[in-house]
């Protein structure tokens, strides 16, 4: 039997179980490392645009597929901290490490007032009230003077002391260290206290409840380190992209976060990292094939560019289809496998 | 003998300098001895697809015919055409992709003012010279090393459109219909100036969300104002609401417009309601017979496809136009930077433009150090509902309010 039997509580709470999940993350750390060695600005920037979507996503999994609680308005978390770091360091000249950790918390703070309404709202109610909060953020962007409406903002490098984070290879590692700090800081959360009633909440809250669980607070907490997550997620796209424009946090964002996390796997860790990564890369691929097949069949070529968006759809309902249980399912399919081999249970 | 191999080794040692000189000479992104890759960033996806088509015909086209006659200073050009979905996120993937990946040497064309606005810093990070359409005026003023606009852009021409109206009729009463986004506040911002310039004033303004397609509040608004024109920055299917809304309403009003609805497809949608509807825009009507019209036509003919561009009557025409217009700049602008290509030198290439011919196509091409914007000129076109086209009732003019 391929079992991983534990005999302390230590070891059923040490984060990195086994000694091959330890193995994998030692080689994927290795590759991370070598990477801006390895290829070149444009994969840089790819990898760049991923890191910064697993931190979003990890933080909407928080909140939906831990908690329970549906939100569509993860964009607009996004864009408020894009928008305080910018103002932050543009207009106030407060220093990177100052409006990094700020960005991150003026989303938390609005993310717990639109927490309360979850304590009444719940599924399709609640995600029309975060959807309107999305277009709420979305109206103050386009129409606030200082965030000069639909032409954005400049935004300043990034920048810790003397060191401006100026070149991909640079931003690649800074981001990575953020996306890896926030993975455990999350996969640390769920198997804390806070994270068990994040699930006993989504399982069944009135049985939460029941338990001695309090549902205002916990609710709200997951809005609020969601948010977090999303303000920080934000702030470092804007310090890279050095260019903030209200377009691109509508709704289509937070629809491509919420397919992260649900393609990715609802309530796991590895999940939110795995859809980030694919949703994130969708788009590349298609550009990828598109460039293939642009000389040999350029009416293919036009085809896919015709039905760009069509693919993409396609791409998710198949795996929804095929895998409901997201990216993980597969991952936990091929893990029990090799466990197991040459058994097939 | 041992003369003979010092002054062998001095040889040898300067034919390995000028080697490594070679090698060591700065390679420009985008620039080889053969050829130069220019970007185009169009809409092919996303909500304003159909406007990426005619203008990167317009690009290849012109590709085709400059590279037929030997290309620029015996460089081909090398033409990317990229998808924008003229989204910013979507604009910014697409730049990145063809700056960082494809690694063009200036973009040509970029579809959309926010997502221009969104790649500037990529562009200034990497020396590209940046042509935006649909250019806001912060484009150029104050300026920006690397951003051209070779186009009349929305605020002037919504000044040559209350001009034109106060000019004919001093006393008019002006409203005006805008989008409530960057577009639509630029031609709000120029139609104020001109009627503040010209001693007049907007009576009424109406903002509209984008994607609004019942104007009946609009235009009730503009009627209880009680004005006789009514400036529209709008797209075409809001145009042509506010049109039906005008026939419904049984209402003789003046409409003058913008150069985005100026194309054949208004007639599609409204019919003869068309007739008397008046816009403003850079770009002759592809039925004028002027030199710029008459040598594109015979350039499409001979390596595009006039079928399916310029002969077919629901063809977005002015885009094509539009596209010629960029890409003759880029070209000049190639041509007058020399055989020793690099951003800088494309930069005063581009700067030492001066009333570039465009036959009557558009406003002759002016660039300058101070001086990133091409014209400020526009004409006056009107609709003929029967013919089903738009004729010329005012020719190139420069807005007299301060641009």
């Amino acid at each position: 039997m391929g079992g991983n039997f534990k005999v302390s509580y230590r070891e059923d709470m040490a984060l990195f179980q086994t000694l091959w999940v330890k193995v994998w993350l030692s080689i994927l750390i290795l590759l991370l490392l070598l990477a801006p060695y390895l290829l070149s600005r444009y994969q840089l920037s790819i990898l760049i645009e991923m890191g910064i979507a697993v931190i979003g996503a990890l933080g909407l999994n928080l909140l939906t597929g831990y908690t329970g609680q549906i939100s569509l308005g993860h964009g607009a978390f996004l864009a408020i901290g894009a928008y305080t770091s910018g103002l932050l360091t543009g207009k106030l000249g407060l220093p990177f490490f100052l409006s990094l950790p700020l960005s991150g918390l003026m989303a938390a703070g609005l993310g717990l007032i639109v927490g309360i309404p979850s304590l009444r709202l719940k599924g399709l109610y609640l995600a029309l009230g975060t959807l309107a909060f999305g277009f709420i953020v979305e109206y103050i962007l386009f129409h606030w003077d200082l965030t000069q409406g639909d032409m954005g903002m400049a935004v300043k490098r990034a920048r810790l002391g003397d060191f401006v984070i100026k070149t991909e290879k640079a931003y690649f590692y800074f981001v990575m260290i953020f996306a890896a700090g926030a993975a455990i800081c999350a996969k640390n959360l769920v198997r804390s206290k806070i994270g068990r009633c994040f699930v006993a909440i989504r399982d069944r809250d009135i049985a939460a409840e029941a338990m001695g669980i309090p549902l205002a607070k916990y609710k709200i907490m997951a809005f609020g380190i969601s948010a977090f997550y999303g303000g920080i997620a934000g702030c470092l796209m804007a310090h890279y992209q050095r260019w903030i424009v209200p377009g691109s946090f509508d709704i289509s964002l937070s629809i491509a976060y919420i397919a992260m996390i649900i393609l990715g796997g609802l309530g796991t860790i590895l999940g939110s990292v795995l859809g980030a990564i694919l949703i994130t890369g969708i788009p590349h691929w298609i550009t990828y094939l598109t460039d293939v097949f642009k000389e040999s069949y350029p009416a293919l070529s036009g085809l896919i560019v015709d039905f760009k968006l069509g693919i993409f759809g396609l791409i998710i309902v198949l795996t929804l289809l095929f895998e409901p249980q997201g990216l993980f399912g597969i991952y936990r399919r091929v893990r029990l496998y090799w466990k197991t081999w040459p058994y097939k249970y | 003998m041992k003369t003979r191999i010092v002054v062998s080794s001095f040889i040898l040692l300067g034919a390995l300098c000028l080697m490594a000189g070679g090698t060591w000479a700065k390679e420009v992104r985008g620039v080889t001895d053969t050829e130069v890759k220019i970007g185009c960033l169009v809409d092919l996806s996303g909500p304003a697809k159909y406007g990426g088509p005619p203008i990167a015909q317009a690009f290849k086209d012109c590709v085709a015919w400059v590279n037929d006659n030997g290309g620029i200073n015996g460089r081909k050009i090398n033409l990317v055409v990229e998808d924008n979905g003229i989204m910013p996120n979507t604009t910014m993937k697409a730049a990145r992709k063809i700056i960082l990946k494809d690694g063009v040497f200036a973009i040509g064309f970029n579809l959309g003012s926010a997502g221009a606005s969104a790649i500037l810093p990529l562009c200034e990070e990497n020396e590209v010279v940046l042509m935006p359409h649909g250019a806001n005026k912060k484009f150029f003023y104050p300026g920006n090393k690397w951003v051209f606009v070779p186009h009349t852009v929305q605020y002037s021409m919504a000044c040559r459109a209350v001009e034109y109206i106060l000019e004919k009729n001093p006393k008019a009463r002006i409203g005006m219909i805008y989008q409530d986004d960057g577009f639509g506040r630029e031609g709000l911002e120029g139609a104020r100036a001109a009627a503040k310039f010209m001693k007049s004033k907007l009576v009424k303004e109406a903002p509209y969300k984008m994607g609004t397609m019942d104007f009946t509040p609009h235009m009730n608004a503009m009627k209880e104002a009680n004005v006789d024109t009514i400036v529209l920055w709008t797209y075409l299917p809001q145009s042509a609401s506010v049109i039906k809304q005008k026939v419904k309403m049984g209402w003789d009003v003046t409409l003058i417009s913008n150069n985005t609805t100026g194309v054949p497809p208004l007639f599609a949608l409204v019919g003869e309601n068309a007739d008397g509807y008046m816009l403003v825009t850079p770009f002759a009507p592809v039925h004028t017979d002027v030199p710029g019209v008459k040598r594109i036509k015979e350039i499409n003919k001979k390596y595009g496809d006039p079928k399916k561009t310029l002969d077919n009557p629901m063809y977005p025409d002015y885009l094509y136009l539009a596209g010629w217009g960029y890409i003759e700049a880029m070209v000049e602008g190639l041509k007058k930077a020399g055989r020793d290509l690099t951003p800088d030198s494309l930069v005063k290439g581009l700067e030492s433009i001066r009333d570039y011919n465009m036959g009557g196509l558009c406003p002759n091409i002016t660039f300058g150090p101070k001086r990133h914007v091409s014209s400020f000129s526009s004409l006056v076109l009107r609709a003929d509902g029967k013919a089903k086209r738009f004729n010329i009732i005012d020719g190139f003019k420069e807005p007299k309010t301060p641009q």
